[in-house]
């Protein structure tokens, strides 16, 4: 459930994935890119060598018709097998996960293994995968050992969630990921907090208010 | 629910009173007039707030959470104050968030700790379980093979107790038989001194006509061969009462020669002709021991012993002897007969297996032997080679004091 209190409505959104899958990337990127009403610096808490410790955390918003403050926070996990308790406890609360992939050939086995903690994790954490806003991007589509978009394509056909393809670095399809994680975002949450009834925000003007520049 | 690090967070949690002091009385001499920080309420955490005083908003995501307000203070210091006051707070909320993300990490960790635990516990209870099952059932198994040994140990013993019975009965008959041929014939001989009488009157000439000088010495050998048949059938008799203590079976301490003694008296008037039975006993520490059972055994051996001579169709020697060191009596049953082929010396501990037909008088196999001598915690050795002769040795560990 959202954290709603005086005037404030706040969505923890978590970007999860294997290390190294360019999770950081997709925040500096958003950050860049996005131009929403209210967008705060970036907090991360990583280590010397550049890995994600903590996490990170982009703070943006802006206001509804009704003027509720819509917030989103975007965190990072921390993608090294070492940092589960950590990687549970910025998933907790989560309203809307992205699953960031490593395209990368090699690291197939990284991404499923990941996938498969998100799963478990979930359910630990008291989240329901099952109707957990969750969109999948498969990043570094730039790598020149990249999967192929039609093979991944292929092998997800049977699921669900929303496939996306990215190159973070270059800034390529971020936003649409993001946007993608909005919809879902609003689909599951516009009744339980009367976002179109009460607050003027139907999804289109829910999307347009986070990514701004419209 | 307890608050999660990834709450908001207000100002007076980041800036708390020490820290305050700290930095305002800093910040004030920076700043050259009067300053005051309030929080979102608008009450004052430090310092005095007026309302005539300039204003600057304190933001940590992207909302004010409190106010840095200035009297008497430049703009841009008032600013540039805020700056600091707000870089200050970052710094803070870092420090907090992390700390309070650890504790929930390793909180989480614990508790997958925990469920480890309780896997763990889990498997352990269901492995003790399996073993435990797995030992009732070893039991069982163990119990049902000795049942099974003791079946085939008590089938073994009922076919030997029916050779006997068989042996027994036509070792009875042929005695029986001539004794009761040699009795109606001596019958006729009485009839005819009874003729005689009558004819008294002849004198001598009526004794010659009755031949009766051979009706005299033929009658006195028939009674002597009833005696010796007689004689016999006790003897046959007797040994059938060394087989009747078998069952009664109680432990004892004894001395093996003993056995040994009983057995070859027992034995000895039944050698077949040719057959020398021979003891070299040597003494020997006691035993606890059936002796029932032993002297069973060594009875069969050294029945199978004379047969073994008896089938190689010459006179031979069958010798027993026992010895004692400080581990182990030794007692040899060894004769020179016909011996064993190897094949025949491979299946002699095999059960039921023997080369005579019933009623030889076999007695129980070296199946059975084995068995009683394993059960005395000692063991049997065959040493056997065809037209040599065979050699059976039982050891049994002598009793530690
Ligand atoms: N080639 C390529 N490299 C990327 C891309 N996105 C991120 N990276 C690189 O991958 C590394 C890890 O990225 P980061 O965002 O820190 O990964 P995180 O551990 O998931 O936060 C960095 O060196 C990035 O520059 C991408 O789209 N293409
Ligand atoms: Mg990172």
């Amino acid at each position: 459930m959202p954290d709603s209190e005086a005037g404030r409505l706040s969505f923890k959104l978590v970007y999860y994935g294997p290390a190294q899958s360019g999770k950081t990337t997709n925040l500096l990127r958003l950050h860049d890119q996005l131009a929403p009403e209210m967008i705060g610096e970036i907090m991360t808490l990583e280590t010397q060598d550049d890995r994600t410790l903590f996490f990170d955390l982009l703070p943006l918003g802006f206001r509804a018709p009704s003027g509720l403050l819509i917030k989103f926070r975007l965190f990072t996990v921390p993608g090294q097998v070492a940092h589960d308790g950590t990687r549970k406890a910025v998933l907790s609360r989560a309203d809307g996960v992205v699953f960031v992939a490593d395209s990368a050939r090699t690291q197939e086995t990284n991404n499923a293994e990941s996938f498969q903690t998100l799963a478990a994790n979930c359910s630990r954490v008291g989240l329901d995968f099952e109707h957990l806003p969750l969109v999948v991007q498969f990043n570094k589509q730039d790598l020149p050992d990249a999967v192929p978009e039609q093979e991944i394509r292929d092998r997800w056909s049977a699921a669900p969630w929303p496939l996306h393809f990215a190159s973070a670095l270059h800034g390529v399809g971020v936003r649409e990921t993001f946007a993608d994680l909005l919809r879902a975002t609003w689909r599951c949450h516009a009744e339980s907090c009367e976002l179109a009834s009460k607050h003027g925000l139907d999804e289109a003007g829910f999307v347009a208010g986070a990514l701004g520049g419209g | 629910m307890e608050a999660g690090f990834d709450r908001e967070w207000r100002i007076d949690e980041l800036l708390d009173a020490a820290t305050l002091g700290r930095t305002m009385d800093a910040l004030t001499a920076l700043a050259g007039g009067e300053l005051a920080v309030l929080g979102a309420d608008g009450g004052a955490l430090w310092g005095r707030a007026g309302e005539d005083m300039a204003r600057r908003p304190l933001v940590l995501e992207l909302e004010p959470v409190g106010q840095l307000a200035g009297r008497g203070v430049a703009a841009e210091r008032l600013a540039g104050a805020a700056a600091l006051l707000q870089q200050l707070m970052r710094v803070q909320v870092r420090y907090k968030m992390a700390s309070s993300l650890h504790l929930e990490a390793v909180a989480e960790d614990y508790e997958s700790l925990r469920r480890e635990h309780l896997k763990l516990q889990e498997s352990e209870a269901r492995y003790k379980q399996l073993s435990a099952q797995l030992e009732v059932r070893v039991k069982a198994q163990v119990a049902l093979l000795e049942e099974r040994q003791q079946m085939l140990y008590e089938a073994e013993k009922l076919a030997s107790v029916g050779q006997l019975a068989a042996g027994v009965a036509h070792e009875v008959n042929n005695p029986l038989g001539f004794l009761r041929s040699n009795l109606s014939t001596f019958r006729h001989y009485l009839t005819q001194f009874a003729e005689l009488k009558k004819r008294l009157a002849e004198g001598d000439a009526a004794w010659q006509a009755l031949d009766l000088d051979f009706v005299l010495t033929d009658g006195e050998e028939l009674l002597d061969e009833c005696i010796k048949g007689g004689d016999r059938i006790a003897r046959i008799i007797g040994e059938l009462k060394s087989f009747s203590h078998v069952d009664h079976s109680t432990e004892e301490y004894y001395d093996l020669n003993e056995c040994l003694r009983h057995a070859a008296n027992v034995i000895d008037g039944q050698l077949p002709a040719g057959v020398e039975l021979r003891l070299e006993l040597l003494p020997l520490p006691g035993l606890v021991c059936l002796p029932g059972h032993l002297n069973q055994v060594f009875l069969n051996l050294m029945r199978n012993a004379g047969q073994a001579i008896a089938d190689a169709r010459r006179p031979g020697v069958v010798r027993v002897s026992s010895e004692a060191d400080d581990d182990w009596i030794t007692i040899r049953i060894h004769d020179d007969g016909v011996g064993m082929t190897p094949e025949q010396r491979s299946k002699a501990f095999e059960p039921f297996y023997t080369t005579r037909p019933v009623g030889s008088g076999a007695g129980l196999g070296l199946s059975s032997a084995r068995n009683i001598v394993l059960a005395h915690s000692g063991r049997i050795e065959l040493d056997s080679r065809p037209d040599a002769g065979t050699t059976v040795s039982l050891f049994f560990p002598v009793p530690r004091k």
